[in-house]
């Protein structure tokens, strides 16, 4: 530990203070979904526990009917915004994270297998990942998330809601990663710890797995942090679009949608309150993305 | 029997266009013959060296003699034993591949960054089996680092916190962990500073006599190769020019092409001679 | 003695690293003269690339010169180098790949090159790229391909005739062959010896290479740790030492000779310490058979302008 404090990479870190500070953002925002079921004066996913008579209670008034007073207000079926949001960032940071992980397996382990066994392994999922990438990530997502709807029988729809977006964003964000590691598999491929490890014996797994692998990794995390407010903001635009979380379960993006229906209504805070939390958590991690990338790249020292 | 023998190596690559391009554009096949019938051999405990500038073809044949590329034509036998023929018995494969390491050029490829020095030098020990217990592969590993001037500590450095000279003594101790019988030094210290040089090819010289290893050394400076080499095979383009005992080719070089190479290299002997008279 | 063409009188070269200050060249004086072939070798990190690029004006921070002044042609250039760079003096690097535009003509670089300094015509600069490719031993009725077209040792030739446009007094060449094969090395150095005793042209070879040095300068300086260790004739330091780097140097030089099978090349234990690692005293001191307690307290002077080290005092 003493040493990180010490290396060039902290040194940087306490310097720039765009750093700094989205990480610190992001970090809260991430404590306080981890610790919502403390933090929330409310359990908002309790349908026992609502209120029908506190909706649309604006942000630190008192209800009309029920005398109430939430921090953020109240959403159209009387839930607390402010618990919602809490527990809404859970399933949007669940979503984004396994999302994210299945993404960086997929591409990291298609992107090995494209740059070091080479021939026809690379041409097909190169050309697939070409194609692809012609189609914006969200559509594709949709038709993942449809076509799978469509397969499974109808009792597990619901309760499979969660996994088949981590699923569709998962399969819609592989490429970055697989075309990143291609690249850096190519180039150390050639080294000559390779050929060193050839005449050791190791077979082309072993070989690909324990040499080549740690030494792709670094531009990965990189990718992982962007890919992660993508895909944030992907499960926010499907369930905004109503194809995401099921209305019960309200993700930031559903509030937003809710939001936006009773804007024009007056109703202001349903829809900021949310629209301003997506923006801090995915503007943060975006910012504390390109520092890490910028300050890992050695060319750039 | 000579320990090892090349016949006939050849190697070709083919650098023509696509099939269709070429019948567009009514061009032949373009194949690159990099090494063209090239036969040596090398007694065991010898250490035989092929000189050549860039294009002659030996790196091509350090890796034909390794094993790690296939001869187009032609033949590698190691002690009796063809390196590509019928792969009879896995197992016999695999330990053909220990009795043939490499020493490669650069000091920075040649390690992988990412591991700890003693797992790098432990891991031709577990892929060849040689030793089983975990104490005993510890206390291997030190003995190897002892043996190349450098010190168990050393077990968990990371490769970048090493010298040029320092890396290139773990990849000999590297290579000597799989108990090689040949060991092939592909320019091991074109890369390095003169004094570094002097302490890496002293050291080889040493395992050599210590561990009886035979030694193929490919360079294009022909005054590193004089001290290490007792016998030379010039190479020009792919063919074998002229092959003699290190002595006699720089005393008596015959083909032009040798002779060529001898005056352009530049000499400090021009000023400094060595004290001891043959 | 001619008066030196260049001067370089205590000259240092400095790094700021977070909270120390490095110095990569340490107090050193050099001259050459008109006509000579002066080399610089030294080991990695010795300085000797340094000191070039500090000739040139090329020192980028986080380095810069703390000390000391270059004179060329009797006036002072370390503050000002633009005008000096790429006319009076110029340099060759080692990799001719990344020398020359891939895009553009020879004969175009070399005309754009001519144009610069001098107030000719275009055809008159053509002609003269014509004859500059004539002299370093290139078909002049190649002025019209690219550099791919050409092989290593060729695109050398290049951009020394690049180097040669501008009439320089001074060419500093840092490994003008260690990319090239043996025989065109050969070619390339003869050409500077040509160069130096044809035009006049004084030459700076950097190298670390002894071979090098022994078959092509005139007069020898050779750096350790930033510092000079010893100066001299060609001959005289190699056939005759007088700094024990010097000598490890050359004794560690592996030769071409029917007896180097059998002996083992001499040793110098240990190795030249990095920037921030530099002893007091003598910089080689650890690494000397000849070390007293003078030698690691006090830094040695150049003794009879020859060699930097206490045991030299006589």
């Amino acid at each position: 530990m003493n040493r990180f404090m010490q290396s060039d990479f902290f040194y940087h870190f306490r310097n720039t203070p765009v750093a700094m500070i989205s990480f610190a953002v992001f970090t809260c925002i991430i404590l306080a979904a981890v610790f919502a079921n403390i933090i929330a004066p409310y359990n908002p996913f309790d349908p026992a526990s609502l209120n029908l008579m506190n909706g649309f209670t604006p942000p630190m008034q008192a209800n009309d009917f029920t005398g109430e007073v939430f921090l953020m207000g109240t959403d159209d079926q009387g839930r607390d915004l402010f618990s919602t949001i809490l527990y809404g960032l859970r399933i949007s940071l669940f979503v984004g994270v396994m999302a994210v992980a299945l993404a960086m397996v997929l591409g990291v382990l298609l992107g090995l297998i494209a740059g070091f066994l080479g021939g026809w392994f690379d041409v097909l999922i190169m050309r697939f990942a070409d194609i692809q990438m012609t189609f914006p990530s969200i559509l594709v997502a949709m038709l993942i998330y449809g076509v799978a709807k469509g397969v499974l029988p109808p009792d597990l729809r619901y309760e499979m809601s969660i996994t088949v977006l981590i699923i569709s964003i998962g399969l819609s964000e592989w490429v970055p990663f697989a075309r990143t590691v291609r690249g850096s598999t190519l180039v150390e491929k050639e080294k000559e710890y390779i050929i060193a490890a050839k005449m050791i014996g190791l077979n082309k797994w072993q070989i690909m797995i324990r040499h080549i692998l740690p030494n792709v990794l670094s531009p990965v995390l990189v990718i992982a942090t962007i890919t992660f407010a993508l895909a944030i903001i992907a499960e926010a635009t499907l369930s905004f679009l109503g194809v995401g979380v099921p209305t019960t379960k309200p993700s930031l993006g559903t509030l937003i949608r809710i939001g936006q229906d009773f804007l024009f209504s007056g109703e202001w805070w349903i829809l900021l309150f949310p629209a301003i939390t997506l923006l801090a958590l995915a503007l943060s991690i975006n910012l504390f993305g390109d520092w890490l990338r910028d300050t890992l790249n050695p060319k750039l020292k | 029997m000579s320990y090892v023998i090349a016949n006939q190596l050849t190697r070709h690559y083919d650098l023509s266009d696509p099939w269709i391009i070429r019948q567009i554009n009514r061009r032949p096949k373009n194949i690159l013959t990099a090494v063209n019938h090239v036969s040596f051999s090398i007694e065991k405990g010898e250490a035989y060296a092929l000189v050549g500038e860039s294009g002659s073809g030996k790196s091509t044949i350090a890796k034909m003699v390794s094993g790690l590329l296939k001869p187009s034509a032609g033949s590698i036998h190691i002690d009796g034993h063809d390196l590509n023929g019928p792969i009879l018995d896995g197992k016999a494969t695999h330990n053909m591949r220990q009795r043939i390491q490499m020493v490669f050029q650069s000091p920075y490829a040649s390690l992988n960054p990412r591991w700890k020095i003693g797992n790098i030098i432990l891991e031709p020990i577990k892929s060849f089996r040689l030793i089983a217990d975990e104490k005993q592969q510890h206390k291997r590993v030190a003995e190897l680092l002892d043996q190349v001037g450098l010190s168990e500590r050393d077990v968990s450095k990371y490769p970048h916190e090493f010298s040029g000279g320092q890396r290139q003594r773990i990849s000999i101790a590297r290579a000597l962990a799989s108990q090689p019988e040949i060991i092939i030094c592909d320019e091991p210290t074109s890369a390095l500073d003169v004094s570094v040089q002097a302490q890496v090819l002293n050291l080889l010289k040493d395992l050599q006599k210590e561990f009886s290893l035979t030694y193929l050394f490919i360079s294009h400076d022909l005054a590193v190769i004089s001290t290490m080499a007792n016998k030379i095979g010039v190479l020009k383009d792919g063919k074998l020019v002229e092959e003699a005992d290190s002595a006699e080719l720089f005393a008596n070089p015959k083909h032009e092409y040798t002779k060529m190479l001898l005056s352009a290299a530049p000499n400090i002997g021009v000023y400094v001679h060595s004290e001891r008279k043959s | 003695m001619a008066n030196p063409l260049l001067e370089i009188d205590q000259l240092s070269v400095s790094l700021k690293k977070r909270k120390q200050t490095l110095k990569a060249v340490d107090n050193l004086s050099l001259k050459i003269y008109s006509g000579e072939i002066l080399g610089l070798v030294g080991e990695s990190g010795a300085g000797k690339s340094m000191t070039g690029s500090a000739i040139l004006g090329l020192i980028d921070p986080p380095l810069f010169i703390s000390s000391g002044k270059i004179i060329f042609e009797g006036e002072r250039i370390d503050q000002n180098t633009k005008n000096i760079r790429g006319s009076k003096i110029s340099m060759i690097f080692q990799d001719p790949l990344v020398s020359l535009n891939p895009l553009r003509r020879i004969g175009d670089q070399l005309v754009e090159t001519i144009i610069t300094h001098f107030d000719v015509s275009k055809t008159q600069a053509f002609e003269r790229a014509k004859s500059l490719l004539e002299e370093v031993g290139i078909d002049p009725s190649r002025i019209n391909a690219y550099p791919h077209t050409f092989s290593g040792g060729m695109r050398q030739r290049v951009v020394i005739a690049l180097a040669l446009a501008p009439e320089p007094a001074l060419i500093i060449a840092d490994e003008p062959t260690t990319a090239l094969d043996v025989s065109v090395q050969a070619q390339i150095l003869d050409l500077l010896k040509k160069l130096a005793k044809e035009r006049g042209t004084a030459i700076i070879l950097i190298t670390h290479d002894m071979g090098v040095i022994a078959e092509t300068t005139d007069r020898v300086a050779v750096l350790y740790s930033g510092r000079l260790a010893e100066i001299g004739k060609t001959a005289d330091v190699l056939k005759d030492p007088k700094h024990p780097y010097t000598k490890g140097l050359v004794a560690s030089t592996p030769r071409i000779d029917a007896n180097s099978l059998l002996e083992k090349l001499f040793q110098i234990p240990g190795a030249m310490p990095d920037l921030d690692n530099i002893p007091e005293g003598c910089p080689f001191h650890p690494r000397c058979d000849f070390a007293d307690a003078q030698c690691r307290k006090e830094q040695p002077p150049l003794f009879q302008n020859r060699s930097a080290c206490w045991l030299s005092k006589d």
